[in-house]
């Protein structure tokens, strides 16, 4: 076989697909041109997504990011199906920014909203169909044998009892326009989705050889370390870099945007410097908020401010007037708080920029590569396509690694400095200056007719919104050459409208979802207190699953009804919910629990997912203990169900160090804690036992992610109050 | 000058004493398998092993590593391929983002050098010092009880079924 020079092949591959090399094709601010792939000499690319060579290796440019998830072994899993390759014989890595890979669902490159396998699962098997039709063709053609004789089996072509490498096809294939809409698998004849396949990032996780963004040691890069307002906002009225400078290994001290940079030959050098800065800040508005101030602010908002209504079906007041004749019997109000917290990845955000000759490299670990190279765009100005960024795996998410004021940072400080530089933000950064989940006072009246179906609902919810700081952080990378005065402009007005007219979406989800409920009214007062918030697992359902399910045990109760047959009583038209609750309801009646153990259950639907769970709790000396949580989940087709499984064991522990520990405080606008011995996170002896029951289902897999959080707090709460009587409405949960 | 053992070689470093061992580790020695997370000893995503003892190293001045072994995870397993609990580790799928598991399995060793059966509670005493913000800890401690010799591990090597693709649901 002709060996095809690096060059002839790129050329013959993009004349080869046409068209058909953008995959994905969906309009956005994504970045077009050529594909960020290296393609070896003797390599085939036969779009976005795959390169094959002729030694045969596969390698899958996988379009999300790898933060813990299971996203390349699920996306391996998904096009090797089609495309006929175990996952564990791929070569996965990260893809680079291109509008190819952007997201189907938000046309931009973004991991998050546990969407990936969702939006990718069609897509990604036609690719792989295609791909895999396409080489059967070339083989046909090469072997002079008919495609119908031919089959495949894990990258090779099978013709009879001769088995070929795909590899031996590709100068053929490359001649060939890539077939379009070829026909799927049947799940029937699936071999890899559903099945426990090792995730393809274990191995080397376990031996300290997969690379982060702290990881990267590019020649001659120095070290920076930023010293940031105490309070969000301020900014420098001055500094006195002395002491600084004078500390060993320190090259330089520089003002960016955000604070004082200090630069050193290493992190621990610039770290130790950065303490002897003397800088003097102003006093932003947020300066004189408080805990407590912040408390009363949604407290006021919530009872007197005026709200915006964004669900309002059927007669509300008459349903919750008090004293309404039968059939309604029974009328309940409660009031429910979730504080602001913070993501503390066990990697505290990083990135390493060079910026050479007009092109800048970046090697970091973010959830939004395509806004990160954007950012660097909009600061340097140099042209897109000399932009390149590097995501290494990420040290957890969360959430956190979409936002990117660390990318900002780096741009302005390697600018300033003239090698390449390395930002670390140690953790009392990252606890301190970070974007939380924004705290939330939630109040909750509902009726309860003779039948035991609620008869109304009103939610109402006070607290930030997190779209204007997602506005203000996006809308300058995805649009680089807008305006300055532009952009503040837009994030002005949508601060306005989400407060006046509208409701952020995700200050209110989970309020009504998951049940019938005929008559409600949902509502929302914007309280800002110009503390930066963002996106955190689960976003709003991670305070209004607590809400929604303390409400409905409650509700149970009172009409003297077992709650999982009251949740059943409100789910006739959900049928899928239906049969979550019923299942773990199976299960709990099953359960023997030792004598001081209670049981407590929860059900929440989120990210198209539904989860049940039950939460086995004991109350001993004021401490509340979890024993073990059962887990029903129903996320359409299991791609993997030992990920699924991990992804639930991690959102019980994730949610139950909310559920009893988390809580970020503010005095005088500075957040107080600052490590892990006073933002503790759960820890081995605290963890419970998981179990999770996963539906057979054979439609369109949902998101797993996330759903696994929202009925955490609510399960241990509910187990609580039988334990002891103690109806805790305040997260973290806090014996009286 | 500063010298010790890392992984089974003689190295020297010249820079300031006051160095956490974890930052020459991984800045000076380029070993990067050992994380930082915060700093204050708080997290154990920096756990090596000093004269075989499991340690945190972000605040540890290298200073005290002087005429010491240290053993990172690049050194776990020696020339044997990987070490048991590395497989125990990979079997049950264990990390999810990864970044605290060379400090996790850095412990683990630790704790069945001197423990072999280890019980429940004896992982979590020796496991309690390292966090894992994915919450794999179920994972981890039942590779512990894989690779070790204990009662309890053994039978443990699959992870527990609760999933049946033929429609009824299976439970473990």
């Amino acid at each position: 076989m002709t060996t095809l020079s690096r060059r002839r092949f790129l050329k013959t591959s993009a004349q080869a697909s046409g068209g058909l090399i953008v995959a994905i094709h969906l309009p956005g601010c994504a970045f077009g041109g050529a594909l960020p792939i290296d393609v070896a000499d003797d390599g085939f690319v036969p779009n976005a997504f795959l390169q094959i060579t002729q030694h045969n290796e596969i390698i899958f440019y996988c379009p999300s990011d790898e933060m813990g998830q299971g996203i390349r072994t699920g996306l391996a899993t998904v096009i090797g199906e089609e495309l006929d390759v175990h996952p564990a014989s791929m070569t996965v890595v990260s893809a680079g920014s291109h509008e190819d890979y952007n997201n189907p669902e938000y046309a931009m490159q973004l991991t998050g909203g546990s969407n990936a396998v969702r939006a990718f699962y069609l897509p990604l098997r036609q690719i792989g169909a295609d791909t895999r039709a396409l080489i059967l063709q070339a083989a046909a053609q090469d072997l002079g044998i008919p495609t119908s004789q031919l089959t495949t089996r894990n990258a090779t072509v099978i013709a009879g009892d001769r088995h070929y490498p795909y590899g031996d096809f590709l100068v053929t294939a490359s001649s060939l326009p890539l077939p379009e809409n070829t026909t799927l698998k049947n799940s029937r004849d699936f071999q890899f989705i559903g099945q426990e396949i090792t995730r393809v990032d274990a191995r080397e996780k376990a031996t300290g050889e997969a690379i982060f963004g702290i990881d990267i040691d590019v020649p001659d890069q120095v070290a920076a370390v930023v010293v940031r307002p105490p309070v969000a906002g301020a900014t420098v009225t001055s500094f006195d870099p002395t002491a600084a400078l004078a500390s060993s290994g320190v090259l330089q001290v520089v003002e960016i945007s955000s604070g004082i940079a200090v630069v050193a030959d290493s992190y621990w050098q610039a770290s130790r410097a950065a303490k002897r800065l003397q800088v003097t800040w102003n006093n932003p508005a947020l300066s004189t908020v408080s805990s407590d101030s912040m408390r009363a602010d949604l407290t006021a908002a919530l009872y007197d401010g005026d709200d915006a209504v964004t669900d309002d079906t059927g007669d509300i007041d008459s349903a919750l007037t008090s004293g309404a004749p039968p059939p309604q019997v029974i009328m309940h109000s409660a009031e429910y708080f979730a504080p602001l917290l913070a993501h503390a990845p066990m990697e505290p955000v990083n990135a390493t920029l060079r910026l050479r000759n007009g092109e800048a490299d970046l090697w970091t670990g973010v959830q939004a590569i395509g806004a990160a190279q954007g950012l660097i765009e909009r600061i340097t100005g140099y042209p897109r396509e000399n932009i390149r960024v590097h995501n290494q795996y990420l040290g957890g998410g969360f959430g956190r690694r979409a936002s990117l004021a660390h990318i900002i940072e780096v741009t302005e400080i390697a600018l300033a400095v003239n090698k390449p530089v390395q930002l670390v933000w140690s953790r009392e950064d990252d606890i301190k200056h970070g974007l939380y989940r924004p705290a939330s006072l939630m109040q909750l009246s509902a009726a309860v007719d003779d039948t035991g179906r609620i008869s109304g609902w009103r939610a109402k919810r006070a607290g930030g919104n997190l779209t204007p700081d997602y506005m203000r952080n996006s809308l300058p990378a995805l649009m680089p050459n807008l305006p300055e005065f532009v952009l503040d402009g837009l994030t002005a007005a949508t601060d306005y409208w989400l407060s006046r007219w509208s409701i952020d979406g995700s200050s209110v989800e989970g309020l009504h979802e998951t049940y019938d409920l005929p008559t409600r009214q949902i509502s929302h007062v914007t309280v800002d207190h110009g503390l930066p918030l963002t996106f955190w697992r689960s976003v709003g359902h991670s305070y209004t699953g607590f809400a929604v399910e303390s409400m409905m045990d409650e509700l149970a109760e009172a009409a003297d009804i077992d709650p999982v047959v009251f949740r059943l009583k409100q789910l006739e038209s959900k049928p899928r919910m239906y049969e979550v609750v019923a299942k773990a309801g199976e299960l709990l009646t099953a359960m023997s629990v030792p004598e001081g153990h209670f049981l407590g259950f929860a059900a929440h639907s989120s990210f198209a997912t539904d989860v049940a769970q039950i939460a086995e709790v004991s109350v001993t000396d004021n401490l509340i203990k979890v024993h073990r949580v059962t887990c029903v989940v129903n996320c359409g087709t299991a791609v993997n169900p030992d990920i699924i499984r991990a992804q639930l064991e991690g959102s019980v522990m994730f949610a139950l160090t909310a559920t009893l520990h988390g809580k970020i405080d503010l005095a005088e606008g500075a957040i107080v804690q600052s490590n892990f011995h006073d933002y503790p996170i759960l820890r081995m002896d605290e963890a419970p036992d998981v179990d999770v029951f996963i539906m057979p289902s054979d439609e369109k897999p949902t998101g797993i992610g996330e759903p696994g959080v929202p009925p955490l707090a609510p399960a241990v709460a509910n187990a609580v109050y039988r334990a002891c009587g103690q109806r805790l409405r305040e997260l973290p949960l806090r014996l009286a | 000058m500063i010298a010790f053992t890392l992984n089974g070689q003689q190295v020297e470093f010249a820079g300031d004493p006051e160095t956490p061992l974890l930052w020459v580790v991984r800045d000076t020695f380029k070993l990067k398998g050992s994380k930082f997370g915060c700093g204050a000893g708080l997290c154990g995503a920096c756990t090596m092993h000093l004269n075989g003892k499991a340690i945190k190293t972000c605040v540890l001045p290298v200073t005290v590593a002087a005429g010491k072994t240290v053993t990172t995870i690049e050194g776990l397993a020696g020339d044997h391929g990987l070490h048991p609990l590395q497989t125990a580790w990979i079997t049950h799928n264990v990390p999810q983002c990864g970044y605290c598991q060379s400090g996790q399995i850095m412990a683990a060793a630790a704790l069945l050098e001197e423990t072999p059966t280890p019980s429940s509670v004896d992982i979590d005493r020796a496991l309690s010092g390292n966090i894992c913000r994915c919450g794999c800890y179920p994972r981890i401690k039942a590779a512990v009880l894989a690779a070790s010799n204990s009662e309890a591990g053994a039978g443990d090597d699959e992870p527990a079924l609760f999933y049946d693709a033929t429609g009824q649901g299976g439970q473990a």
